[in-house]
């Protein structure tokens, strides 16, 4: 209402936005209720469990953390740049194999933080694994099946090389 | 029917994809045209009079539309409805009922509770408004520690009552006194179940949408209970159950807290939407999850254990204090779970146990995932763990004398539990559980090689060996409808709802085994009132074994009236009739079918005449409810190995036996064992629930309660399922509920397997929830 | 919250007593203070910003001054609350006169926190609060330098 409005430019998932958004309004609200990408997730609002990662200029970060203002003229992509539910990435589809989701809630985050992290590490371990996601919290799975899927997915991306 | 061409096997999820692509609607991707935004403004104090609450000057904020506190909602504000009956079939039991308020009036009795509700354009307006609430208070002395609350009557969280005593429970099986005057030992311990939170990943949200033209209350809500919510607002609002329409979109999480209403959001919002007119949205922070949303454990246990010489159980007693917190609206379940489980899994001939329920200036209790049972089973695990020393067995020693044999079951324990029946173990083999795990962990190997050689290189090496049950699949019922459409496809509606638990799936996988159609084919609904509107709720692990039952009864009666109609349109006996893959044929004439489909069509006649008796279409609704529970089982193996310097523990290796009845898709109970156990090793290892004196939540954040990550999960873990085939099934399936399970064993393996690895005299660990500096204490304790 | 401490102050006992009497000097000393006002002989009003990790907000509140023995010791009540919660707390304070000039001066005292401030800053707050102290007790110096120079 009565705050200051800023033009922003970003693009996100490979389209350009224009919007004016206030200085408060946070990156995770802006994708979600401004720009309608619903499928990154908010689950604790101050930068720990991980839900609303995003990648930001190729690299992962929690979109609670920063603001939309701060995004101007940077590359972002969310979940909904991954596969569609008729054409899963191979991520995707290894996540659904190993069973690595119950409520769901959480899995984007996962996916966002794991798909840069594996283009950088085709190979890693199931220990290397268990630290890549330690940033991520996940009330359902106890993590194992994530871990298996994500080896499962290395194999996937790299055969198909 | 234990396997079919879907059930039994490891399916996986038809709901999967679209979760994965982030093109599913949880709560708060609900967005209604023209909604407004709640925020509740809670307050700071846990105890305290209100003297005033002036909003005069937040209501000139622009974009403020409207802030209610409690004397704005007149006859409306009302203390809640008991939400689960007194415990009444206990002989003696006493229960005082003070219930959840929706909004503080006259006396704020937990930090957190509301204080007004701000309506606005957006959520972060209605915050704003709160810095313009003037809060005037007198701050009351809190009461924080349960056993003084128990005794002390200076301080009283309810001024009419006379003490702070919510409930005052006794049972007792044989003579607990008498076994003692025959006992060779005594032993006896003080312990502590520390406070921790369900944390779901989402948080709660409530829409309510007051429809004025159709007289209609629509609400999304992320609830394990849509239709307890659905009759609540109904009567709240002198409504008809039809008028009100609970759906509830994906939900990101459950683990107990979300079955909880007649909170200020399910209580409020409906009438404001009413009042405005307007379609009201909230959703719930992390920080206000932490403060307000309801948690669990939290007991004070005092035990005794009487045994003969040779570690034969005599007896066995128990008081313990359990917080219920400021109101105590979802009655006894928890503290009742504690006492049918702390007797479950071994031979008591005589056993007295004491529930003293007290309030608190806290955060309301209910169950989260484990409810009551992780307390039960670790209060008798642990003083097994004492006794055995005392005696100067070993732990599994004792255990082995002691826990029930298959051919020992059924066996009615005589405890009276959460369902307000006797608990019977209905079926297992606890013995054969325990043994299975010893073997699988290779107890014997890690005592003569592995732990020797460890010490021997000056590492800490230890192992915990314990054994569980679980109460599953309590009733009073639940229930469906399939219908077979004019498409072929299928839909089963339940008034269930999910939380991640697979529904979508398990459910579909009965059907289509069933029906003999393709699971794709199958959809379920889950927790939309419209759609079915009969049902308890989702909790105790009873999903699969209710619905489920319910389901596989629904199909059968549709698949009778299947036949009945294709006999009638084939005109052959439906004798030689059977199904193909969606669609009806004649026995060895596979030529001669109808799609079910067509069947469908035909079940409803557009002309002509319907005989008398005759339903149309193809669909039936069934019921399930269960006699008593069905008691899950299992044992879980650990060791640990303890960091020299940070005295830090890291779990090397995990092995979970369980019997779970039959399966109906392994990889999904192994999901939820998996998810159990993280939530069973975060609960004994990282998190808690802090409060200070002044009943102040000091771990309000993801940064001060600390959740279990993947690097906190075992180095290895093993789970092997170990059915016990018995005649005794309770439900036609012989499903047994999963989804606890997992939360159970950890606490008394873990602490078993640490005092292993030092071996110390005098060591002992009396509570769960241990940080590395907490072992540090004990350890000091041990040398003194 | 339990808070205990001394300073070593480089003036006589009378001086540095008078500059605890001196909401002028006492609101220029603590950080964050917006406003701080004498309504009586012994009551101050005071608005003061909070930096607690990630909560921040203004608090008004009064102070105190009871049990007043020039230049001995003092004790201060403190109350104020705010959109981040409440802070109720009463701290002693003893001048020990060391004779060569210089006082010493020794508090104890405690605090209840709540709101915000408590559930989501508590980690912290030990360490806000032994900062802020510094902070103050540095700025005391500073002034009274000034104050004793002049003098
Ligand atoms: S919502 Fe951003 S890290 Fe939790
Ligand atoms: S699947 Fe539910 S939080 Fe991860």
């Amino acid at each position: 209402m009565s705050e200051k409005l800023f033009p922003i430019t970003v693009t996100v998932n490979g389209e350009e936005y224009h919007r004016e958004v206030e200085a408060r309004l946070l990156l995770s609200d802006f994708l979600r209720h401004d720009l309608g990408l619903l499928g990154t997730h908010v689950g604790c609002e101050h930068g720990i469990c991980g839900a609303c990662t995003i990648i930001f200029d190729g690299e992962p970060i929690r979109s609670c953390l920063i603001f939309a203002v701060q995004a101007n003229g940077h590359d972002i992509r969310t979940v909904e740049s991954l596969g569609t539910p008729e054409n899963l990435h191979p991520l995707q589809q290894s996540f659904h194999e190993k069973h690595a989701l119950q409520c769901g809630f959480c899995t984007p985050g996962f996916l966002m933080t794991l798909v840069p992290y594996l283009e950088e590490h085709p190979n890693p371990s199931r220990e290397e694994i268990r630290e890549a996601i330690d940033g991520n919290i996940c009330r359902c799975t106890g993590y194992e099946k994530i871990v298996e899927a994500v080896q499962d997915a290395a194999e996937k991306l790299s055969q198909k090389k | 029917m234990t396997t079919g061409k879907y059930f039994g096997k490891s399916v996986l999820r038809l709901e999967d994809k679209n979760m994965l692509t982030g093109n599913v609607k949880y709560m708060d991707d609900i967005e209604i045209p023209g909604q407004l935004h709640a925020a509740f403004l809670r307050s700071d104090y846990a105890h305290a009079r209100i003297l005033k609450i002036d909003v005069s000057e937040a209501l000139k904020r622009p974009g403020v539309v409207a802030i209610y506190t409690a004397e704005d909602f007149g006859d409306f504000w009302k203390p809640g409805p008991l939400l689960v009956p007194p415990p009444t079939a206990i002989d003696g039991s006493q229960f005082n009922a003070r219930t959840l308020v929706p909004i503080a009036k006259d006396k704020i009795r937990y930090s957190g509770e509301v204080l007004a509700v701000v309506i606005a354009e957006s959520r972060y307006i209605a915050e704003d408004a709160f810095d313009d609430i003037i809060i005037d208070v007198d701050p009351l002395p809190a009461v924080v520690d349960l056993e003084k609350a128990w005794e002390d009557t200076s301080v009283l969280v309810h001024d009419d009552l006379p003490s702070n005593m919510a409930a005052l429970v006794k049972q007792e099986v044989g003579s607990y006194e008498e076994a003692k005057k025959k006992a060779d030992v005594v032993v006896s311990r003080r312990m502590l179940i520390e406070h921790v939170a369900g944390a779901a990943m989402e948080n709660r949200g409530f829409i309510a949408s007051w429809d004025d033209q159709n007289q209609v209350m629509t609400i999304w809500a992320n609830t394990q209970s849509p239709l307890t919510i659905r009759g609540s607002v109904a009567r709240a609002l002198n409504l008809a159950e039809s008028q009100v329409h609970v759906i509830t979109p994906f939900i990101g999480g459950g683990f107990g807290p979300k079955v909880m209403t007649s909170l200020s959001d399910d209580v409020l919002l409906p009438w404001i939407s009413l009042k405005l007119k307007r379609p009201i949205k909230w959703m719930e922070d992390r920080r206000e999850n932490f403060l307000a949303t309801t948690s669990e454990r939290d007991q004070v246990h005092h035990c005794e254990i009487v045994l003969k010489k040779d570690g034969t159980i005599l007896g066995f007693k128990d008081v313990f204090y359990h917080n219920t917190g400021a109101y105590d609206s979802y009655g006894m379940t928890v503290p009742l779970n504690t006492q049918t489980h702390t007797i479950s899994n071994y031979r008591v001939p005589n056993f007295y146990s004491e529930i003293r329920m007290v309030f608190t200036n806290q955060m309301v209790v209910t169950p989260v995932r484990g409810a009551g049972r992780s307390e039960g089973v670790f209060a008798m695990e642990r003083m097994l763990d004492f006794a055995a020393k005392e005696l100067g067995i070993s732990p599994v020693e004792i255990r082995l004398k002691n826990l029930l044999k298959a051919e020992e079951l059924p066996l009615n324990t005589g405890v009276i539990g959460q369902d307000f029946v006797v608990n019977i173990l209905d079926s297992g083999d606890y013995l054969g559980n325990y043994q299975k795990c010893l073997a699988e962990i290779d107890y014997d190997k890690f005592r003569k090689e592995i732990q020797p050689k460890a010490r021997a290189e000056g590492k800490r090496m230890g192992i915990g060996m314990v054994a569980f049950t679980e109460g599953t699949a309590v009733g009073p019922y639940e229930g469906c409808k399939i219908t077979v459409s004019t498409s072929g496809k299928v839909t089963m509606a339940t008034g269930y709802s999910t939380q991640g638990q697979a529904h979508y799936t398990v459910f579909a996988q009965i059907i289509a085994d069933q029906l003999n159609v393709k699971i794709e084919d199958v959809r379920v609904v889950t927790g939309d009132t419209n759609l079915f509107a009969w049902g308890a709720g989702t909790f105790a692990s009873r999903g699969a074994a209710l619905v489920g039952a319910a389901a596989y009864l629904a199909a059968q009666k549709v698949r009778a009236k299947i036949f009945s109609t294709a006999s009638k349109k084939l005109e052959v006996p439906e004798e030689e009739i059977e199904l193909c893959e969606g669609s009806v044929c004649v026995k060895g004439q596979p030529e001669t079918s109808i799609p079910l489909g067509m069947l469908a069509s035909l079940a409803n006649p557009m002309r002509g005449v319907v005989e008398p008796g005759v339903e149309p279409g193809l669909e039936a609704t069934a019921y399930y409810g269960p006699p008593h529970g069905s008691t899950g089982s299992g044992a879980m193996g650990v060791i640990v190995s303890i960091d020299e310097e940070t005295n830090k523990p890291t779990i090397e290796r995990m092995v979970m036996v369980d019997d779970c009845g039959t399966v109906i898709n392994p990889l999904v109970v192994e999901g939820q064992l998996q998810g159990g156990i993280s939530m069973g090793i975060g609960n004994t290892l990282y998190e808690r629930l802090v409060y200070d004196e002044n009943g102040q939540l000091l771990t309000a954040s993801f940064m001060d309660y600390l959740m279990p990550l993947a690097t906190d999960m075992p180095e290895k873990l093993e789970i092997i399922h170990n059915h016990a085939e018995s005649s005794l099934k309770v439900n036609p399936l012989g499903i047994k509920g999963v989804g606890e399970a997992g939360a159970i064993p950890p606490g008394p393996a873990i602490v078993q397997a640490i005092e292993d690895a030092f071996g110390v005299a005098g060591f002992e660990i009396l509570e769960t929830n241990l940080s590395p500096s907490q072992i540090y204490e004990y350890l000091k304790k041990a040398a003194k | 919250m339990k808070v205990e401490g001394d300073h070593l102050f480089k003036a006589p006992r009378e001086v540095v007593f008078e500059m605890f009497n001196d909401p002028d000097a006492l609101g220029a000393a603590v950080p964050g203070m917006q406003k701080m006002v004498k309504i009586d002989e012994s009551h101050y009003e005071a608005v003061l910003g909070i930096r607690v990790g990630p909560v921040s907000a203004n608090f008004s509140g009064t102070l105190a001054l009871t049990d007043v023995v020039p230049p001995e010791s003092v004790t201060l009540i403190v109350e104020g609350k705010g959109g981040a919660g409440f802070v109720k707390g009463v701290g002693y304070v003893k001048f020990e006169d060391l004779g060569d000039q210089t006082t010493l001066l020794k508090y104890t005292g405690e605090a209840n926190i709540g709101g915000t401030l408590a559930s989501v800053g508590q980690r912290m707050i030990d360490s806000v609060a032994k900062s802020m102290f510094k902070t103050v007790f540095e700025k005391l110096d500073k002034i009274l330098e000034e104050r004793w120079q002049k003098s």
